[in-house]
């Protein structure tokens, strides 16, 4: 997998965060990149462990959490709400099964017991030596059956894991595994617990690798990335830090005449809090904000003047 | 069968899974259970309204949203199906001056916005710091220290739709009050099973390696420069629409009408282009444009000192 990200590098080593890509600001990184709390015993486990037990397999080429858009219609899963107030979906793993999954949203990794992993063949019977949490590094499924909805070629991690334990252990019906960030981030999921159902289409995402960067990670320097936050549109507005107000807003310190930000009534002196419905609490956030937004769509920025609240619509034009 | 009977006995058994949240499963298996469902309160005037709810994706793949609580804020929260309740670190119960009742399990907010306009209110909170929200901050996630988890009893008042292509879930308020969490029948602090003991001691285990490879280096996050130039795309390239009053571009001669033909060198085929090929400058950064005249055969090259603003 070609970590580079696709963002154009500027001058001075600079990295240019290019609109709309705010959610993924930290992806690049991948510092720790997919390591959940689960796997974050794992990858100490494997830090500590020659790379020849439990490692994933060295990638070739293709990266291998390539989104698989296996289905065009929305799919409806069914899930069983837990006294615990969790969610369990039955699944069919390599068409054994059916085995119970808590669906979490919280989870980075998609995880199966080593039970459920013999049983569904994903591993062999006493394949490989269990190391903490008798984790046995990442393996792959080649099916996930849930509803109706099947996913091809998904990475789990196989591990006996202690909470997942207790809690099938209260619940007087075990729990088989856990399904995570890896799962649900092919698709568009929608999670409804008034109907108890949820529903996933399927969309381009690219998953970054589990534990792959890790080792550079820890060899690599520690430097601060410098991300420079682009707006999508030019609005003819300019922002400070709100002393009086900390984490209220920024102050608008200047409208250029002119300018869609005068056009929209803004002046100077208004407090900003809020930028089509993302709170500018800092400089920062104003930009970050503004880098989400297109030219031509009027968005909504609440301003507080004169210890009044008002809202409203400015249309930035293209430009810088 | 089995399921019925466990469905009878709701909040008996609280477990949180999401993030590792073996800490939350012990406090669970504090909690009691109460008489019955509370009756549900009054219909929520912002039933099936829908929140586009902006969040941040990090580096471990745990989805951050913003919330005030009480107005104090901006909190960064995991959001977390596998979390029982809604649970507020302790330094960020301090900075929102929310005051734990030390006799009571959980703590009511008046009032918890949720970056994207939702809006909670009186709702019990745990004040606590689960073992997971120290060891993820031992680490420095970039830009993301993380000051609690939104689970069960927020979401559920939600349908929430999340597309990892987009920039935002959707929430959508349903006509559903999950229950408040319960008192707790034991002592929260007695002591958990063994078995989490040894998982929240990767709490500890964390800070330790934050200490081995160096806590990870926040993001410098800097604003781009502004030249106050509108752009248009033209038949012949990118046309200067408008240079706006007393702006960089306008102090160093950019006019109406120019045609952009360059930026730092850089060939502009669209308006789009140009502001991509300036997304990296920084306010004092002097910008070279190539530009030509409305009529003009010749280019002219133009230096902009970038100011400040967007």
């Amino acid at each position: 997998m070609n970590v580079t990200p696709t963002n154009p590098r500027g001058p001075r080593g600079v990295e240019v965060v290019p609109e709309l890509s705010l959610t993924r600001l930290s992806r690049p990184r991948k510092a720790w990149g997919r390591l959940s709390w689960i796997g974050f015993g794992l990858a100490l486990a494997l830090v500590s462990t020659p790379p020849a037990v439990g490692a994933p397999p060295a990638p070739t080429g293709a990266p291998p959490a390539a989104p698989k858009a296996e289905e065009k219609k929305p799919a409806v899963v069914p899930f069983e709400l837990l006294a615990s107030n969790h969610m369990v979906v039955r699944a069919r793993v390599n068409g054994a099964g059916p085995f119970r999954l808590i669906f979490d949203l919280g989870a980075p990794i998609t995880l199966l017991s080593p039970k459920a992993s013999e049983l569904s063949g994903v591993i062999k019977k006493g394949s490989a030596r269990p190391m903490l949490f008798g984790a046995r590094g990442e393996e792959r499924v080649r099916s996930l059956k849930v509803g109706e909805l099947t996913a091809t070629d998904l990475p789990v991690v196989v591990m006996d894991h202690p909470t997942l334990r207790v809690l099938g252990g209260l619940l007087g019906r075990p729990l088989d595994g856990i399904i995570g960030f890896t799962f649900f981030a092919r698709y568009k999921t929608t999670i409804d617990y008034a109907a108890r159902e949820m529903t996933f289409e399927p969309v381009e995402f690219e998953l970054p690798d589990l534990l792959k960067d890790l080792p550079a990670r820890l060899a690599g320097p520690k430097v601060a990335r410098r991300l420079v936050l682009a707006p999508g549109a030019l609005f003819g507005l300019a922002v400070a830090e709100a002393a009086d107000n900390p984490g209220a807003g920024v102050s608008v310190s200047a409208v250029a005449p002119g300018s869609p930000a005068e056009a929209a009534g803004l002046k100077p002196g208004d407090l900003l809090t809020t930028l089509d419905g993302r709170w500018t609490t800092s400089v920062t956030d104003a930009y970050a904000a503004a880098a989400t937004l297109a030219p031509g769509h009027p968005v909504e920025a609440v301003v507080v003047r004169d210890g009044k609240e008002r809202s409203l619509t400015v249309t930035p034009v293209e430009g810088f | 069968m089995a399921d019925a009977q466990i469905e009878q006995r709701p909040w008996r058994h609280r477990a949180g899974l999401g993030t590792g949240l073996a800490l939350v499963l012990a406090t669970a298996l504090a909690a009691a259970p109460e008489d019955g469902p509370k009756p549900e309160a009054p219909r929520d005037p912002d039933v099936g309204r829908a929140y586009r709810v902006p969040y941040r994706l990090t580096a471990t793949n745990h989805f951050l949203v913003r919330l005030r609580v009480n107005g104090k804020g901006p909190f960064n929260f995991l959001v977390d199906t596998g979390a029982p309740a809604i649970f507020v670190s302790t330094e960020a119960a301090k900075k929102a001056g929310l005051k734990a009742d030390p006799e009571a399990f959980w703590t009511t907010v008046g009032r918890l916005d949720v970056e994207g306009g939702a809006v909670l209110r009186d709702v019990k909170v745990r004040v606590e710091d689960p073992y997971q929200l120290v060891g993820m901050n031992a680490l420095g996630l970039p830009g993301a220290s993380i000051d609690g988890l939104l689970g069960f009893t927020a979401l559920a008042r939600f349908r929430i739709e999340l597309d990892p292509t987009k920039d935002r879930m959707t929430w959508t308020r349903l006509a559903f009050n999950p229950p408040d969490p319960p008192a707790p029948r034991r002592n929260p602090g007695a002591r958990p099973p063994a078995e989490l003991q040894a998982m929240n001691a990767l709490g500890g285990v964390a800070k330790f390696a934050a200490v081995l490879i160096g806590r990870q280096p926040e993001d410098v996050l800097l604003p781009r420069g502004s030249l106050g130039m509108e752009l248009d795309d033209a038949a012949n390239g990118v046309r200067v629409a408008r240079v706006l009053p007393g702006s960089p571009a306008a102090k160093a001669g950019v006019r109406d009408g120019d045609q952009l033909v360059r930026v730092n060198g850089r060939p502009v085929g669209s308006a789009k282009e140009a502001r991509k090929a300036a997304a990296s400058v920084r306010p004092g950064d002097v910008v070279g444009l190539s530009l030509r005249g409305a009529g003009d055969q010749a280019e002219r090259s133009c230096d902009v000192t970038a100011g400040e603003g967007f």
